[in-house]
């Protein structure tokens, strides 16, 4: 059943270079996405209650007030 | 001594003319002497040298790699060696756009520096037919209202018989607004509005005529007035930059 998987993923990816090449360049692509994201979240996660989205709702009407 | 030396000559010659005619021969003798070097050596070297390829036999035997040999067809590990290779290639790739793109973002302007970059501009104090000039990054805005007249005026110049071959409508966003750098496109003078042969802008610095549209129609300048980014956020509001 592996062996099957794998075949039809080598075939599928891996036999010409212009697949290869294009699944290097998506998983390059939505690595970063999620690379970026992940890092993101761990920002706002160490950062909590610190961030101006955090506190906005305290001061969301003054600042509109204002405007 | 004179009949000694005469005997070493004549033995000399002898010899090389011997050596001459049978050069074959002497071949052997040297061969000869050589191999009784060389095997002299042997001889002396035998007791404690031992040639490490004498016991293996037959040289030509494969060694036997069946303890490294992968135990199924070896697909598995192509496709291990290919996707690593792969994700490798996708994480260098997306580190070297990563590093690019923070480069440029580092090097281009930042948001509060934009901020201040931008002028904004009520056109409801400007009438009909009236030139306003203000200050935007250190150089002179010309706004113009113009008039109906004005921009056919604009519109039913040729454009192909322009220095600068550029049509009304690509220069302006509302067609009775016109929003220009006023600097003289020759060497940075501010051209004079409402004057010149053109009814537009004239530098005073080199004699160069601009349109109605801040085209160059007549002097030095190589090209019509440059138009900055600007835009109407509402209406009777521009914002330039």
């Amino acid at each position: 059943m592996a062996s099957i998987a794998s075949s039809s993923l080598y075939n599928a990816l891996f036999r010409r270079n212009y697949t290869m090449l294009g699944a290097v360049f998506v998983g390059a692509f939505t690595f970063e996405m999620w690379y970026g994201s992940t890092m993101d979240k761990i920002w706002d996660k160490n950062n909590r209650g610190r961030q101006w989205k955090d506190i906005r709702s305290k001061y969301a009407e003054d600042a509109e007030e204002e405007e | 001594m004179a009949p000694l030396t005469n005997a070493s000559r004549a033995l000399a010659r002898s010899s090389l003319r011997s050596a001459a005619t049978a050069s074959a021969s002497t071949t052997p003798i040297r061969a000869a002497a050589l191999s009784t070097t060389t095997s002299a050596q042997g001889a002396s070297a035998t007791s404690s040298y031992e040639s490490p390829f004498k016991s293996a036999g037959n040289t030509n035997k494969i060694p036997d790699f069946k303890k490294y040999m992968s135990k199924g067809s070896g697909g598995g590990n192509q496709i291990f060696g290919y996707f690593m290779v792969g994700t490798l290639g996708a994480i260098s790739a997306a580190g070297a756009k990563s590093t690019i793109t923070e480069f440029l973002k580092n090097m281009s302007a930042s948001a509060d520096v934009l901020a201040m970059a931008k002028v904004e501009v009520d056109l409801a104090a400007i009438p009909e037919g009236k030139n306003v000039v203000i200050k935007w990054r250190g150089k002179p805005i010309f706004i113009r209202h113009r008039t109906a007249a004005e921009i056919e005026e604009a519109n039913k110049v040729t454009v192909a018989s322009l220095r600068d071959p550029q049509a009304d409508d690509d220069r302006v966003k509302k067609p009775e607004w016109l929003v220009m750098v006023g600097v003289c496109t020759h060497l940075g003078c501010v051209p004079i509005g409402e004057a010149g042969e053109y009814g537009g802008w004239f530098c005073p610095c080199h004699g160069s005529h601009y349109d109605i549209s801040g085209r160059i129609r007549k002097g030095p300048a190589p090209l019509n007035l440059e138009i900055p980014s600007y835009d109407f956020p509402e209406e009777d509001k521009l914002v330039i930059g």
